[in-house]
């Protein structure tokens, strides 16, 4: 922002005003507000803990079906997201075929290639579960993963 | 989903992956190149062996996503036989025609991959040009 302007001359506003031109983010803010809200009536207890159960649901389903390699801690120590390999099939194609049947994953190598190389795969498949998601997509989404085996292997 | 599946996924492209035609590596070949594209990981190696001006043989090698695999499968077959000069003047449009699906921006660099690791490899070998339109490319998919 500045403090005034003329043809021959600019004279910018102290920092850090002169950093933040145009209107602020006042959506945002009052978006951020009503989050914060929104998390904190539900309490934050209470979404580790759901993200918790719906681990404890997803992770055993997730290891138990063929050919599926799960990379990262016991479900005791991890949050709710889960990085995973499918044999035979890429992780861009793993995450096309759950795509189109409504699950949107992250594939790719995570902003992390010497770990990809560590763990000896190209890039991982990665679902993550937050307060919102529900058993029943955790289930379309184990479907998906064999269903993705299926066609590429 | 069926009809979405079918449309990439559709039966030549899931057997060019699982059975790659012109798999594997020349011992000896006359020229090899490589590249990856950076944004997928995947990865091709090509290797070449000519009978003069002739591809006699030509390979590769790689990893990645189906569509990556298996045009670069589908482009050995088109390729081997054919002069070094006619494929450096080959267009993308010869190799996307048979793999023939609709490919987005990002699928469409997955599928090019390995015409232009091809197209390097021509390049190294027998000094044919390497046209201006793989020069971003090129980039892209880091090739070497």
């Amino acid at each position: 922002m500045i403090r005034k302007v003329t043809v021959g001359r600019t004279t910018w506003n102290e920092l850090p005003h002169k950093f933040e031109a145009g209107t602020a983010p006042i959506a945002e803010a009052v978006g951020l507000g009503a989050a914060i809200d929104y998390l904190s009536e539900i309490g934050l207890d209470a979404i580790e803990r759901y993200e918790r159960d719906l681990l404890d649901y997803a992770l055993p389903k997730l290891e138990a079906a063929e050919g599926v390699r799960v990379f990262g801690p016991s479900a005791d120590r991890r949050a709710g997201i889960v990085s995973f390999e499918v044999e035979g099939a890429h992780p861009h194609d793993v995450a096309q075929v759950l795509d189109w049947e409504g699950v949107a994953v992250r594939a790719g190598h995570h902003c992390n290639q010497p770990l990809m190389a560590k763990l000896g795969v190209p890039a991982t498949s990665r679902a993550s579960f937050y307060l919102y998601t529900v058993p029943e997509e955790i289930d379309r989404f184990v479907a998906g993963v064999e269903k993705a085996r299926k066609v590429f292997s | 989903m069926s009809s979405e599946f079918d449309n990439l996924y559709r039966e030549v492209i899931l057997d060019h992956y699982k059975n790659p035609r012109g798999h594997g590596v020349i011992e000896g070949a006359d020229v090899e190149a490589e590249g990856q594209n950076p944004l997928c990981g995947d990865e091709v190696s090509i290797f070449v062996s000519f009978d003069g001006d002739r591809i006699e043989d030509v390979k590769f090698r790689g990893r990645g996503c189906a569509i990556s695999q298996a045009s670069t499968s589908m482009l050995m077959e088109l390729v081997k036989g054919r002069t070094a000069e006619e494929v450096a003047g080959m267009s993308k449009d010869e190799l996307l025609d048979e793999v023939g699906i609709p490919l987005t921006p990002v699928r469409l660099k997955c599928a090019l991959l390995g015409l232009g690791v091809l197209k390097l490899a021509l390049h190294k070998g027998k000094g044919t040009a390497l046209p201006e339109e793989w020069a971003g490319l090129a980039q892209d998919l880091e090739l070497k």
